[in-house]
């Protein structure tokens, strides 16, 4: 497919499409605020500089009436809800607006009880996409500026949300990059491989803002925090890192909602999300696992069942 | 009339540097990111785009062993680096917002303590800063007091010229030396227009004013306001130039390891966590507050200077962008209404 074929018509979509979907959260947040049904609506407002927007923790009417939704608004919000960000948010019922691939992350704290369905209002986006990180962002949401997650979106339509806005614009076909990108690192040997990972892990500073973005990581002690005795070196070093990146891989499988926040945000541009999809392929063969949008009691890895697998117990 | 170097000029000045044993750091290309790292040529030095880190590792590196210990037949020794095999370094191609950094860490690293991991290699270096043409939004020098064509920190300044040629001024004696040191690649010649500057997205700020305004407002709404939202990392102290906290690791075994030195930031919930368990910035608006106090009022009482030379990059990488010019600019604001 050539890249203009390729190429997602912003003018076909916008700005009707995103100044409906941001008419009806105003709408919708202002009311429930209002009514005081809510506590605080968390959202997106608009960033200072052109094609950004920034995580809104929304508490008044007149707030609301700035909350925005473009394909700037890559944040998952679900974040602002778990305990790693306790204190930000009142007590009491919250409106949230979430994205197809947030609301994978919101069940999922659901299913590990860090999230009450009744103490929250989802507001649900038909999302067409979002930005990728390091995108242009000057000429709208394009197959360049589009964010590689989006290129193979499943969720675009959200479900089970006490409220849903928008509607669809037609969404052309995009290769699954991501998708080539793992299969071509599936068919190298694994020298090759960890070649590839290694040369990945060695850029990584330890800035940890792939753990900070990413709304399971709501350990009070992380592991990689720990230091008397260490557990995996702290130090930006081959080995601490490979550890580090390992670990938390290991410790999303299963939970994993793949909003690819770790991803986009990571500074030294280390592709995070090729480790958690393939976590994910390996969640699905084993368990026939998928994350959803539906909130699951436990996840695979933390339920019990007599016909499991055992067949690893030598 | 000026002293000039042509671009294939500077390139051979790498060559030539390079090939007499001095390790040349500049802008290059690694993947997807450019970064400032040891040059094996010319060619590697890319100046069409700021790097995505500061240049600060430079001097102050992202991990450093500082020592090593080993229990041999029941003693500990212990084993200093040689820090006299610093080599002798030229970081060339650093825009004013880097090139500029170094010379305001110099306060901190020998203040009551000389850091010679730092200072070692600082004495060791030269640097050749170049004009700023290739700015964007994030972009903020010029309000902290740089400009797109400040000398501050330089030895040898560089203004790019229309036509591919560089104006070349020396600013310390270390710059004249260099200069002096490889005359035949400098010629003297008309200066042409420059290549226009990097324009500014965001107005000069009243640094005093708003130090002022930070004098009288550890406790205000404006923290909860700007910094709820903050998610704890540490990308923004990491890839900063002036940011410089960093953590001591023992790492290996109690009978052989080395102690570590690497960055840190205030940004991270166990930053300041005490022994006892007590943590006194207990939330991240907390937290945040003393990323601006540390660069706007703390480092300008002990050491006269602002910690921020304004090159976006934390606006850049923030997570939920946050943007520290629309803070300093909210604050300036505030400031000017008393």
């Amino acid at each position: 497919m050539n890249a203009k074929a390729e190429k997602i018509r912003v003018a076909s979509i916008d700005p009707s499409y995103y100044q409906a979907v941001t008419d009806a959260i105003r709408t919708e947040a202002v009311k429930l605020l209002s009514e005081e049904a809510v506590v605080a609506v968390v959202g997106y407002l608009p960033g200072r500089r052109i094609g950004t927007a920034v995580p809104g923790l929304v508490t008044t009417p007149e707030q609301a009436q700035q909350l925005i939704f473009s394909p700037a608004c890559v944040n998952n919000l679900s974040l602002y809800l778990t305990k790693a960000k306790k204190g930000v948010l009142k007590k009491g019922k919250v409106a949230i607006i979430a994205k197809g691939c947030d609301l994978r992350a919101l069940a999922g704290l659901m299913g590990e009880s860090q999230v009450k369905k009744e103490d929250i209002y989802t507001i649900g986006i038909a999302c067409a996409g979002v930005f990728g990180a390091n995108s242009d962002r000057k000429g709208g949401l394009t197959e360049a500026s589009i964010a590689r997650k989006c290129r193979e979106c499943t969720v675009h339509q959200p479900e089970g949300v006490d409220l849903l806005v928008g509607t669809l614009p037609e969404l052309p076909q995009l290769t699954a990059l991501e998708a080539q990108e793992l299969a071509r690192l599936e068919a190298l040997t694994p020298e090759e491989r960890w070649a590839y990972w290694k040369e990945q892990f060695s850029k990584c500073i330890r800035c940890l803002a792939c753990r900070q973005v990413c709304p399971f990581c709501y350990c009070e002690q992380c592991l990689c925090d720990k230091n008397r005795p260490q557990a995996l070196e702290s130090s930006p070093r081959p080995a601490g890192n490979t550890a580090w990146h390992i670990v938390r891989a290991m410790h999303l499988a299963g939970r994993c909602g793949g909003c690819a926040e770790c991803e986009r945000v990571c500074p030294m541009d280390i592709p995070l999300n090729l480790l958690n999809r393939r976590m994910a392929m390996e969640l699905k063969e084993l368990y026939d696992y998928e994350a959803s949008m539906v909130p699951q009691e436990k996840g695979p890895l933390t339920r019990y069942q007599e016909d499991d697998d055992q067949s690893f117990i030598k | 009339m000026s002293l000039l170097i042509t671009e294939t000029n500077l390139r051979s000045l790498v060559d030539a540097l390079v090939k007499g044993a001095t390790l040349v750091v500049g802008p290059k290309h690694s993947g997807s990111v450019v970064l400032y790292q040891p040059l094996a040529a010319g060619s590697d030095l890319t100046l069409d785009e700021l790097p995505r880190r500061s240049a600060k590792e430079l001097y102050f590196p992202v991990c450093e062993d500082i020592l090593t210990f080993k229990r041999e037949n029941g003693k500990l020794e212990v084993r200093d680096i040689d820090r006299s095999r610093f080599p002798e370094t030229v970081l060339i191609g650093a825009p004013p917002c880097d090139a500029g950094s170094p010379s305001i860490l110099d306060a901190v690293f020998s203040w009551d303590y000389n850091d010679e991991f730092f200072l070692e290699r600082r004495r060791k270096s030269t640097i050749v800063g170049i004009a700023c043409t290739k700015g964007d939004d994030a972009c903020f020098c010029t309000a902290v007091g740089l400009a797109p064509d400040a000398k501050a920190g330089s030895d040898l300044f560089l203004t790019p010229l229309l036509g591919g040629s560089f104006r070349c001024e020396p600013v310390t004696e270390k710059g004249q030396a260099l200069i002096d040191k490889h005359a035949g690649l400098f010629s003297e010649g008309a200066a042409g227009e420059p290549v226009a500057f990097a324009d500014q997205s965001t107005g000069k700020l009243d640094l005093p004013k708003i130090k002022e305004w930070l004098n009288g407002h550890f406790e205000d709404p404006l923290w909860e306001s700007i910094a709820d939202i903050c998610v704890g990392c540490a990308a923004c102290a990491f890839i900063c130039p002036a940011c410089h906290c960093f953590d001591i690791n023992d790492e290996g075994n109690p009978d052989n390891g080395t102690r570590r030195k690497h960055w840190d930031a205030c940004g991270f919930s166990k930053f300041t966590n005490h022994a006892s368990g007590h943590n006194p910035r207990d939330i991240q608006n907390k937290r945040y507050r003393n990323r601006i106090m540390h660069k706007f009022k703390y480092y300008d009482d002990k050491f006269g200077k602002t910690l921020c030379t304004g090159c976006g990059r934390c606006i850049r990488a923030c997570p939920v962008g946050i943007d520290i010019a629309e803070i300093l600019d909210t604050i300036n604001k505030k400031a000017q209404q008393g």
